[in-house]
């Protein structure tokens, strides 16, 4: 059955279509959810934060949109509360100019120095993609992770496309920096 | 200077496809005199090469839905009514529908039936870490997970969960590194930072696991996990380390005889 069919009869009070909707797509939900959290249990919070919002919005979708699209911008937005919620109380922000500083500020977590001894360089590079602002995040998990182009990660996510452009840009730099400050850049490891 | 076509993210666009035919020429022509673009390149290639050789986690821990998927019933069963016209007929819960209220009585009548199971096979055991582990009875998950058309007791079976052993085995191979690491230290300041930052990582998977083995009724299984839980917590909010936060740690390690609990797997 198609996903607009398994959503429609979903919407009417169907929890078989409703059930059917969540085993298809959550492998998806949770590999993006745990490539943006990087451990289970906030992942598991992020996924199930998804679903519910999908249970919520189910009359709102439209028939004529991709259910990727509607699906991907329901977990950036999980992924970015869930950001918001780890923040400690009292500096939750308030206003367009606290959402924006929140969004494209690092995370403040061990930086690739600390890992490089521990060893493989994936593991350097993922603690650093953890490190990154939420934004850029997002944005390199759906281009890299998920091979979204950028255009559909524009239209998914509701940026301009200049926008996601300058992220992922600023996400790849950032993770160069990241190989050369660990000593592993591609020319040591050859 | 910096090269435009980096500095502009041109070349990230070439790496991933994203170029028009007609630019993507331009830039091939341009790489063959920029040696910084080059090793851009180089490095997007390393980067690439290296995040596809770490694991796809798509699942949550052992590949294990049930916990998700009950969670999310009970969440979307607080859920307002929808309206739709089968509404009538239907139970909004996906899973187990056929028999909904009667859920949590199973609920409670198994835990109560595991709780005192556990309690009868501690009496009846000697403190045995290996034997206890493989012994001690564990309940597999509930069957109200799957999904289906008949609710069923949620605790019917003795087996452990085999995938849960095995994921927490290899969890317990990581976190070994900081519990070893903790026990041969001698507490000069920042000698044990590497196992503070190494502990803040691995303590919500800890977490994660300890709730999925007390979800089974796995009793030792979680015990461990409650044990090394408790040692990353401390060893994670340790800001000023210090010789004696250190010996504290050191002597939970071995009260807790958590090394050889964790050897058991």
């Amino acid at each position: 059955m198609a996903d607009s069919d398994l959503i429609t009869r979903a919407a009417a009070g169907d929890p078989a279509a409703f059930q059917a909707l969540v085993e298809r797509h959550r492998s998806m939900v949770y590999r993006v959810a745990y490539q943006f959290a990087g451990n289970h249990f906030d992942a598991e919070d992020i996924a199930q934060e998804v679903f519910i919002k999908v249970y919520r919005s189910l009359d709102k979708f439209r028939q004529d949109a991709q259910l990727s699209s509607w699906m991907y911008r329901i977990v950036m937005n999980a992924c970015i509360d869930h950001r918001r919620r780890m923040l400690p109380s009292g500096s939750a922000p308030f206003g367009e100019e606290a959402e924006h500083k929140m969004m494209n500020t690092a995370e403040e977590r061990p930086g690739p120095e600390d890992h490089a001894y521990a060893g493989e360089l994936g593991e350097v590079l993922e603690a650093e993609i953890r490190r990154l602002p939420p934004g850029q995040r997002i944005v390199f998990v759906m281009r890299h992770h998920q091979g979204l182009k950028l255009g559909e990660i524009a239209e998914a996510l509701g940026l301009a496309e200049g926008t996601v452009k300058r992220q992922l840009h600023a996400a790849v730099h950032r993770l160069r920096d990241a190989l050369n400050t660990a000593n592993v850049t591609a020319g040591e490891r050859a | 200077m910096r090269c435009e076509v980096q500095t502009g993210g041109t070349i990230e666009l070439y790496f991933y496809g994203e170029l028009p035919l007609a630019e993507r020429a331009a830039v091939q022509s341009h790489l063959a005199g920029c040696a910084e673009c080059r090793q851009a390149l180089e490095d997007l290639s390393v980067i690439r090469a290296a995040l596809a050789r770490r694991p796809d986690v798509a699942t949550p821990p052992g590949g294990d839905w049930s916990g998700f998927m009950r969670r999310l019933d009970a969440t979307i069963a607080a859920e307002p009514r929808r309206d739709g016209p089968a509404d009538a007929a239907r139970q909004r819960t996906f899973i187990a529908p056929a028999r909904p209220r009667l859920a949590p009585y199973l609920a409670i009548a198994a835990t109560l039936a595991v709780i005192t199971f556990g309690v009868l096979a501690v009496l009846r055991r000697p403190p045995d870490v290996k034997t206890t582990v493989r012994n001690v009875s564990e309940t597999a998950p509930t069957a109200a997970a799957a999904p289906g058309p008949s609710v069923q007791p949620a605790v019917l079976t003795t087996s452990p969960d085999p995938g849960l052993i095995a994921v927490s085995g290899r969890h317990f191979e990581r976190s070994k590194l900081v519990v070893l690491g903790l026990t041969t230290k001698t507490g000069r300041q920042d000698d044990w930072a590497y196992e503070r930052e190494l502990a803040t990582d691995l303590l919500s998977d800890t977490r994660l696991y300890r709730l999925a083995a007390e979800e089974r009724g796995m009793r030792s299984l979680a015990d461990t996990m409650g044990d090394l839980e408790l040692v990353l917590l401390q060893a994670s909010m340790s800001d000023q380390p210090t010789e004696a936060s250190l010996q504290q740690l050191q002597r939970l390690i071995r009260r807790r005889d958590l090394l050889a609990k964790m050897d058991a797997y």
